[in-house]
């Protein structure tokens, strides 16, 4: 009997220990670093602009200038400017190019800088 | 006995201490190797942001350049139509063919420098170009990067 009851102690503590024997195992966390995707944008397509004519009307050449769109089968219609909107219109252009310009300089500094260089993270 | 006792927690104290230094030295051995690491990711890190910073400054140099440049080109455009008390429309009244033929002319540049604005390639006429003559006049920094203006 005595030993019965060593015995049965015995397989006691091994059935309630038997499951830690080993011990848990541990979760091992870790982060990898994923680089930021890139935008891959193409760089926007160059503008290909049409030609236009300019007509210059004065009061003595008016006619004649009608006569020939006349004959060139265009409508006798011209939408005009006078010379101090001509410079006007000349300055909006030029000022238009250069915006254009100046967004398609910084496009090309940021795509350089975190493109070029390890700063796209 | 109390001898014997003694010579023993003396041995055993002397071996705990020894494991004990051991340790410490274990532990400030991978210490060094951490700070080592550490500097070396230091030493990096400013190297990349002396980097970043030249960039930063070259592209804010060229930007500032760009926009000095605009600034020029748009006095220049005045000065054409202005130079000399110009009066384009007096021009056109005595000269009309011909300020016709010169407005032609610099509405095709002008439509030519919005093209190079936005993207377009140079062509090799426009790289070539050194002379006056043969650059567009309407942007000749953008159009003609070849060209330098006589000061």
């Amino acid at each position: 009997m005595y030993h019965f009851n060593k015995i049965f102690a015995l397989a006691l503590i091994v059935f309630l220990t038997g499951c830690s024997i080993g011990g848990e195992k541990k979760i091992k966390i870790f982060s990898v670093e994923q680089p930021r995707e890139k935008l891959n944008y193409e760089m926007p397509t160059p503008l290909q602009m049409e030609e236009i004519y300019w007509h210059i009307i004065t009061s003595e050449n008016a006619e004649e200038v009608f006569k020939k769109l006349e004959e060139a089968g265009i409508d006798p219609v011209l939408f005009g400017i006078t010379d101090k909107d001509f410079q006007v219109l000349a300055r909006n252009f030029a000022q238009i190019r250069q915006k254009l310009q100046e967004t398609n300089n910084l496009l090309q500094e940021y795509k350089k800088y975190y493109e070029d260089t390890d700063n796209s993270k | 006995m109390i001898f014997a006792v003694l010579l023993i927690t003396g041995i055993a104290g002397a071996g705990m201490y020894v494991m004990k230094l051991r340790s410490d030295n274990a532990t400030l051995k991978a210490n060094q190797l951490k700070l080592e690491t550490a500097i070396e990711d230091q030493t990096k890190l400013l190297e990349q942001q002396k980097q970043d910073f030249q960039a930063i400054m070259e592209s804010n140099k060229k930007l500032n350049v760009l926009i000095n440049t605009f600034k020029k080109d748009l006095q220049d455009l005045d000065k054409r139509f202005t130079k000399k008390n110009r009066d384009i429309g007096k021009l056109a009244i005595e000269r009309t063919k011909s300020i016709e033929r010169i407005v032609n002319g610099g509405g095709k540049n002008a439509a030519r420098c919005i093209e190079l604005a936005s993207g377009a390639e140079h062509t090799e006429e426009e790289l070539k170009a050194t002379l006056k003559s043969e650059i567009n006049p309407e942007c000749p920094t953008l159009a003609n990067p070849n060209y330098v203006p006589f000061q």
